[in-house]
């Protein structure tokens, strides 16, 4: 086979790659024990990146409308203390 | 050869992965971070005329094969002539036959013995061969025989004909033997090919 690219003859037969086939072709193989073993994500939530504490006393009112409007909004405490000091920064 | 090779490194033990750190062949490129999720948009996008696709597979049954063996236009089995390494591959054929049915195309696939003896034939390789055959399988000839340049070629890296022409590699055996069982094997698999 050396000296010439016999293998330039040889020519491609598509196959069908539809989603359906694959299907098609997982159940087929899941009948013989041809099982999904892709190693499992770790369970469970991730790490927040948010590691800094900080520990502020504020007035009950205060606090009580700080831990209500991040509710309302669906952000965490920090996350609507992360937003007011960028807020903060744009009025100086 | 001058052939346009991609090759998948499917298997846990990053066999191909470990050759091709010491060096790649010219022509050759190299996937190794192939999962069940993209294998067949690899295959796919690096098909072509002229272009040869191969996929070594984990030894483990599992979604990723049955995929590979989908997109394939010849599935080999490689199987050492041992009773055990028959069992298992039987399994994948199994297989390929039930891809065949539920893809109502052919599925061309054969069996290759490896680390065979170069000076005598087993009565276990006899048996297993006439297993085989009689049950209609297709055994490319000639088998792989167990040479110390094939296992050298994971020192090395590159090719056999690199590691016969550089003189600074010493192997513990015949790279020209070696050499010629894999053109052998080569044109075997071309045959079944075109």
């Amino acid at each position: 086979m050396s000296g010439s690219n016999r293998l330039a003859g040889l020519t491609a037969r598509p196959k069908d790659t539809s989603p359906e086939e694959v299907r098609r072709i997982d159940d087929v193989g899941e009948a013989r024990g041809f099982v999904d073993r892709s190693p499992r994500k770790k369970p469970g939530r991730k790490p927040s990146p948010r590691t800094y504490q900080l520990h502020p006393k504020v007035f009950p009112r205060v606090g009580e409308a700080i831990a209500s409007e991040a509710e309302r909004l669906g952000i965490t405490q920090g996350q609507l203390i992360e937003e007011m000091w960028v807020t903060y920064k744009e009025t100086l | 050869m001058g052939a346009d090779v991609t090759a998948l490194d499917c298997d846990p033990n990053k066999s191909l992965t470990r050759w091709a750190s010491h060096g790649l062949p010219k022509g050759v490129t190299l996937h190794s971070e192939v999962g069940r999720s993209d294998i067949v948009t690899i295959i796919k996008n690096a098909d072509g005329d002229g272009k040869i696709v191969i996929v070594d597979l984990e030894g483990v049954a599992s979604q990723l094969v049955s995929r590979a063996i989908s997109q394939a236009d010849l599935v080999i089995v490689p199987m050492q002539p041992t009773a055990l390494d028959a069992e298992i591959g039987s399994e994948a054929l199994a297989l390929v036959r039930e891809e065949e049915e539920a893809l109502s195309r052919t599925i061309r696939h054969a069996v290759v013995l490896t680390k065979t003896s170069a000076a005598i034939k087993s009565r276990v390789q006899k048996e297993l061969e006439n297993q085989l055959r009689g049950a209609g399988i297709d055994m490319i000839e000639p088998s792989l025989v167990a040479r110390a340049a094939f296992s050298e070629l994971f020192a090395y890296g590159g090719d056999l004909t690199s590691m016969l022409n550089n003189p600074e590699i010493v192997t513990g055996g015949k790279v020209d033997n070696a050499l010629l069982n894999a053109t052998a094997f080569t044109e075997a698999v071309y045959e079944r090919l075109k």
